[in-house]
């Protein structure tokens, strides 16, 4: 882990206010599990702190994060322009832990995408994706992964299963019954919290990539603190002890 | 060549620059970029004598030239810390500055006679910036007389120096660091975050408000207190560069705290250190 400088290679809108970022960076990032992030250096007027972005693809010292416009800090980040030079500190925090399972079931709502993108390829062919959006729009986001035949699901239904994510996949339980499955999701806290309970009569295991604003990402300011079951110490840093949990442990 | 080397409260110091309380977690988590041991002197989180939970989310808000921190003070409590990282420090030879904090004035001194006697413990550092909540929520650091019990109540039961971190959101720093002096302190640090409010998402959040802008109040507050008390003063707050530490030091400062640039840049403190051996070389 070390502050890398990278240049910007394109930043480019994929949907309305959807942006994939890449660059090179001088020196090797090192190995990235899927999960990591980096803390993004964003030069501009008001934009004091650092924002963390997962890191959506890496190869060799080409790195891409996708991101949403959601406040003044990711504005300006959506303006960067090719041949910048910026700074990312990382890779950080504990990504995705892997096993040998017969079957992942990866779960992504909306631009939560872009904390499983990584994951999926790395997954390969023991991989199911559900992916849930609110129109076919959101589809797009889906770009990197179309050849891992994701499940589709939009509230309006004008593409795929017509609901949430949660519910799509809870229809589809009883296809891995008796298969050694793990779930891993990277969504809403909201999507969360009807993946516990969708899950709560099976005893499958399940990671999520959980998100919270902050200010240094390594640990430091105990801003990203997130409530677990744990009775020694509840309150854990989402940049440190995370940003992936096992949801069974997250007082959601 | 310059030295690097001051002297606090009998003990060497490889460089006067340390972090500010609660800016570098417990110590360890730094290392995966530098040595902790490049450090003057480790300051602690603020510690209390039980692990206190700290404030719910949000504790972070941006505010496009500064960071405004509502964590509360979340700590693992002195006993923990003690019994999990002193060793830490002593394998390292890196001198620890315990910032200690309560909400009673008997808490303040039950902590500081929790720490007991480690060669690597350099000072106590006392942060006043708390609600005192049998005095109907009065900061302790805007209460002269509390202010003197707390030193005098700590002094009689531990022989460590003790440094008291002022708040300048007072009417006459000078009067509270006399009275901090008279009561027996043996150092100042200078100043804290100043307490703040934002709308975050549409609430109204308060917080303690840190960064860069935060230089001017403390080089006033650290050049009117080193006129005014014959103790050292540790100078900290918005400090971001080596021009920035060199100004402190200049204004009066013994030793310099970065705190916040770590955030930004989590090598701050490393550079700092480096330009200043470069300026004592030239000097």
């Amino acid at each position: 882990m070390r502050d890398m400088e990278g240049k910007i290679l394109e930043n480019v809108e994929i949907i309305e206010d959807h942006f994939i970022l890449t660059a090179e960076v001088k020196g090797r990032i090192g190995d990235v599990t899927p999960g990591q992030f980096l803390m993004v250096r964003i030069d501009g007027i008001n934009v004091f702190l650092r924002r963390p972005f997962t890191i959506y693809d890496v190869d060799g010292r080409t790195f891409s994060i996708m991101y949403k416009v959601r406040g003044h800090g990711t504005r300006i980040l959506s303006q960067v322009k090719k041949g910048q030079k910026m700074y990312f500190l990382g890779p950080l925090g504990n990504g995705f832990s892997l096993k040998e399972r017969d079957l992942y079931v990866v779960v992504a709502g909306g631009i939560g995408i872009a904390g499983v993108n990584l994951l999926v390829k790395r997954i390969g062919k023991r991989v199911k994706l559900f992916y849930g959006t609110s129109s076919s729009n959101g589809v797009s986001l889906l770009r990197d992964l179309l050849s891992y035949d994701p499940i589709i699901s939009t509230m309006d239904g004008s593409s795929g299963y017509k609901g949430d994510v949660v519910s799509c996949l809870s229809d589809s339980f009883q296809n891995f019954t008796g298969m050694d499955i793990e779930i891993m999701a990277c969504g809403p806290n909201e999507m969360y919290r009807s993946l516990r309970k969708a899950l709560s009569k099976f005893s499958f295991p399940c990671q999520v990539l959980y998100e919270e604003k902050m200010a240094c990402g390594m640990g430091l300011c105990f801003g990203c603190v997130v409530e677990t079951k744990d009775n020694t110490d509840p309150l854990k840093r989402v940049c440190f002890d995370g940003p992936v949990f096992s949801l069974w442990d997250l007082c959601l | 060549m310059g030295s690097m080397f001051i002297e606090l409260f009998g003990k060497r110091l490889r460089n006067p620059v340390m972090n500010a309380s609660g800016t570098l977690g417990y110590g360890k988590e730094i290392e995966r970029l530098w040595k902790i041991s490049l450090l003057g002197a480790f300051v602690t989180k603020g510690l209390s004598i039980e692990p206190y939970r700290g404030n719910p989310q949000p504790r972070i808000c941006e505010l496009g030239y500064g960071l405004l921190n509502r964590v509360g003070l979340q700590n693992i409590g002195i006993k923990r810390f003690l019994a999990e990282y002193i060793e830490f420090f002593e394998k390292r030879k890196t001198p620890i500055i315990i910032n200690i904090f309560g909400f009673t004035e008997e808490e303040y001194i039950e902590c500081a006679k929790a720490i007991g006697n480690h060669s690597i413990v350099l000072a106590i550092e006392i942060n006043l910036s708390c609600p005192n909540i049998k005095e109907g929520g009065i900061l302790f650091g805007k209460d002269p007389e509390a202010i003197r019990r707390i030193i005098k109540g700590t002094k009689s039961v531990t022989n460590i120096p003790l440094i008291c971190k002022l708040s300048q959101e007072v009417t006459d720093i000078i009067e509270i660091a006399r009275c901090a002096y008279e009561a027996g302190a043996d150092g100042l640090t200078l100043i804290n975050t100043i307490p703040g409010a934002t709308f975050d998402r549409g609430r109204f959040i308060r917080g303690g408000v840190s960064g860069p802008f935060l230089k001017s109040f403390a080089l006033k507050a650290i050049h009117d207190c080193a006129n005014s008390v014959p103790i050292p003063i540790i100078g900290v707050g918005g400090i971001m560069n080596v021009e920035d530490a060199m100004s402190f030091l200049l204004a009066g400062a013994k030793a310099i705290q970065v705190g916040t640039a770590t955030f930004l840049d989590p090598n701050a403190i490393p550079k700092i250190i480096k330009g200043l051996r470069k300026k004592m070389k030239r000097s």
